[in-house]
């Protein structure tokens, strides 16, 4: 488990195709560059943070990742897969799955309903199948239906799974939407700021389900994250915007000693932010959890 | 192989019930307009459990269903007719319908008339709902009334010409299609002895061969494909699209192909229901282009929300329903009183009143009951109880919950 350092050294050396590659992307809305001439790659099965004050662009990368909205210049790829042409489905189905900021559940749908959505195109039996009720098609509804339970369960949700999703609190919900992607069996998951609305031990749950995520399931993770205690001591590669624009990317250590990004981003909330930094270390002392690399670091700063 | 054998059962008593109706339903109901009434009311069945695929489940709003009802009503009574004639010729049939050979002619005409609409459907369907918004309602009415109008307004009578004008003049134009002339094919016919038997030809307009037995089994067939279809992974799919379009997307559901399939299932539906329609013995053997007016969509449509959008047992109410309460009023409009009104307001017609009280049931409900009668549920839905499946009973790894791993601290 403490070992994914080594194994993301290893990857890096056997696999040289990133998981996500973009080049120069660019997406305007009317006057407003939302995202200007990105560039960057995330590593197989590396923890990236993509942060920013908020109207960064942050969401809409996600969006043109996804391919809800299409870039006007610049290419994305999805390790030799060109995005670009492909529709939002499409891009599901290659392996690339996402949460929303703004939680989107099925709201009707039950908890396991909601799940079981996300493995509807992996369906053997078709439409044919399911109107002349064969026994493929019952063996499928089975298959998924145990594989969604399993995946309700390691988010603890396997409980509420007959539940209408509204019905969960804010931090089920959040974590549901997690669960939903996972059934992608994605091997890219973007995730829009999962820790909105977390209180403190939460947002430390979260930080270990995302690692654990990522190593049980032999992922790649890009955080959208406001959540300072959370992207420090979760991202191995940070890449941050303001207005569009790349302003800074590097390791945690580095990307939050940099002058423009003190300026743009921290500049408001460094000392909150910093604080949120020093008190989860100082949980972490007796915990011995989260020494990584943000302990040091944090004393180094302040 | 129990499954299988109970299936089996279940469709040999249903088709024994189908033949027993077909035989006994003169006798069962034994007033003609009643038995008409009832096998319109089928009718309407598979009319509203169709228009409920898109309308309710897909949740996208189509208004010109009477469009594809009449294409299914169209291709169903020409392909029927032709058969009609041509076993007359080589079978030395009767003039009039034979049950046994009605397992000849309506396998073909439903399918016809299936897939004609099917294809009418794909085509209106596929580039109206690739666009977001209302396009589809704008769209399926424009191409509900233009069907009409074309068939309508159609050159009958002389020389139309040949092509498509010509193929529409044979369509009988406003006064409706009762079967190909038979002076036109006498005409083509170089064979006396064929020639001969022609002659002999009585010409009752399209074949009735759609009796109790195929309306009642197609009602049951369209009803079972509705309900398997709400209850599988697909259905589930259109709800959860309903909920929330760019999360299905993200999930690996495409919406404007679940949008599109639904589109052409629907109007599938209503290719047989006008196929049936075309064939039944309701006294009228022919198709009229007023059968498929806006009036016949808006009907559809008050069946599918007055049951409840999404509900297959709510548009078998909503079916049932609205055909008696137009039969009902158009037994009001023969009363002495009301003729007398009538003499006394030349211009009241209970059928434009109807759809001033349908409107206003229809937006009462709106308020009171937005989801409808059933709303989405079901009559005799089984609780479904979706607890643990059979076998797999160890709950496998719910790991990473609390904080476990004892990491180290990377001294780098
Ligand atoms: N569909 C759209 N139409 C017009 N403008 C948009 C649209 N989507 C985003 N924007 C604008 O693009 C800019 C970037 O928005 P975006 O949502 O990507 O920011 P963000 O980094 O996710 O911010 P936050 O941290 O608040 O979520 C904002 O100024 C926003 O108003
Ligand atoms: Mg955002």
């Amino acid at each position: 488990m403490s070992a994914y350092r080594e194994d993301d050294a290893a990857q890096k050396t056997t696999s040289s195709v990133p998981v996500l590659d973009l080049r120069g992307v660019t997406k305007t809305f009317g006057g407003l560059r939302a995202v200007s001439d990105v560039t960057f790659s995330v590593p197989e099965r590396s923890i990236f943070g993509l942060i920013g004050p908020n109207g960064a662009g942050k969401t809409t990368l996600f969006n043109l990742i996804t391919g809800v909205y299409k870039a006007d210049s610049g290419s994305i790829r999805f390790r030799t897969t060109d995005l670009g042409p492909l529709k939002p489905a499409q891009i599901a189905r290659v392996g690339v799955a996402r949460t929303f900021q703004n939680i989107r559940l099925f709201g009707q749908l039950t908890v396991l309903e909601n799940v079981l959505i996300a493995c509807e195109h992996k369906r053997k039996a078709h439409l044919l199948s399911a109107l002349l009720r064969t026994e493929l098609f019952y063996r499928d509804e089975e298959e998924m239906k145990n594989r969604a339970l399993e995946l309700l369960a390691i988010f603890d949700l396997d409980k509420m799974a007959d539940e209408v999703s509204t019905s969960l609190s804010y931090g089920n919900q959040r974590r549901l939407e997690i669960a939903r992607a996972m059934m992608l069996d994605p091997k890219l998951l973007l995730l829009d700021e999962p820790a909105a609305g977390m209180n403190y031990g939460e947002a430390e749950g979260l930080k270990t389900q995302i690692r654990w995520l990522r190593d049980r399931f032999e992922l790649t993770v890009v955080l959208v994250e406001h959540n300072m205690q959370v992207v420090m001591g979760v991202c191995e590669d940070l890449h941050v915007l303001d207005h569009g624009e790349t302003i800074a990317h590097g390791p945690p250590e580095l990307v939050r000693k940099h002058p423009k990004v003190l300026a743009a981003y921290l500049g408001e909330d460094a000392d909150e932010a910093l604080d949120a930094e020093a008190e989860a270390a100082a949980h972490a002392g007796q915990g011995a959890e989260e020494g990584d690399s943000a302990a040091p670091e944090t004393t180094e700063l302040t | 192989m129990p499954r299988t054998l109970r299936r089996a059962i279940v469709t040999l008593a249903l088709i024994g019930l189908m033949i027993a109706l077909e035989f006994g339903f003169e006798r069962v109901v034994t007033d003609a307009a009643w038995r008409q009434l009832a096998l319109a009311a089928m009718v309407n069945i598979i009319v509203a459990l169709s228009l409920n695929v898109i309308n309710g489940m897909a949740g996208q709003f189509s208004i010109g269903h009477a469009g594809f009802v009449g294409v299914g009503a169209y291709t169903g009574a020409v392909v029927a007719s032709n058969i009609h004639i041509w076993l007359f010729i080589h079978h030395r049939t009767e003039s009039a319908p034979l049950f046994q050979n009605s397992f000849l002619v309506m396998p073909i005409v439903l399918l016809s008339a299936g897939a004609m609409a099917g294809i009418f459907g794909f085509v209106v369907g596929l580039p109206s709902l690739r666009l977001k918004g209302d396009y589809l309602a704008i769209v399926t009415l424009g191409f509900a009334e233009i069907f009409r109008l074309v068939i309508a307004t159609a050159q009958t009578g002389g020389d139309a010409g040949g092509g498509i004008s010509g193929a529409l003049a044979t369509l009988g134009g406003q006064n409706g299609y009762g079967g190909p002339d038979v002076r036109t094919i006498l005409t083509t016919v170089t064979d006396p002895e064929v020639t001969a038997r022609l002659n002999t030809y009585e010409n009752g307009g399209v074949p009735q061969y759609a009796g109790p037995f195929w309306i009642f089994g197609a009602v049951v067939v369209v009803a079972l494909i509705a309900w398997r279809l709400k209850f599988s992974g697909w259905g589930r799919a259109l709800r959860a699209l309903r909920e929330d379009e760019i999360a299905s997307a993200a999930v690996g559901v495409d919406p404007t192909r679940y949008k599109v399939t639904s589109f052409v299932i629907a109007a599938v539906g209503a290719g047989v229901a006008g196929g049936l329609l075309a064939s039944m013995r309701d006294g009228n053997p022919t198709i009229q282009p007023d059968q498929f007016t806006f009036n016949t969509s808006f009907d559809a449509i008050t069946m599918v929300i007055l049951g409840g959008s999404g509900s297959v047992t709510g548009a078998i109410f909503g079916g049932v329903f609205v055909t008696f309460t137009v039969k009902m009023i158009e037994q009001l409009q023969g009363l002495e009183s009301v003729q007398a009104l009538k003499v006394q307001f030349p211009s009241l017609d209970l059928n434009a009143l109807r759809m001033v009280v349908y409107a206003a049931v229809l937006i009462t409900l709106m308020i009171l009951r937005p989801e409808g009668l059933f709303g989405e549920r079901e009559l005799f839905k089984k609780a479904r109880t979706k607890k643990s499946p059979s076998s797999n009973d160890t709950p496998d790894k719910p790991v990473a919950t609390p904080v476990p791993e004892p990491a180290k601290p990377e001294a780098t």
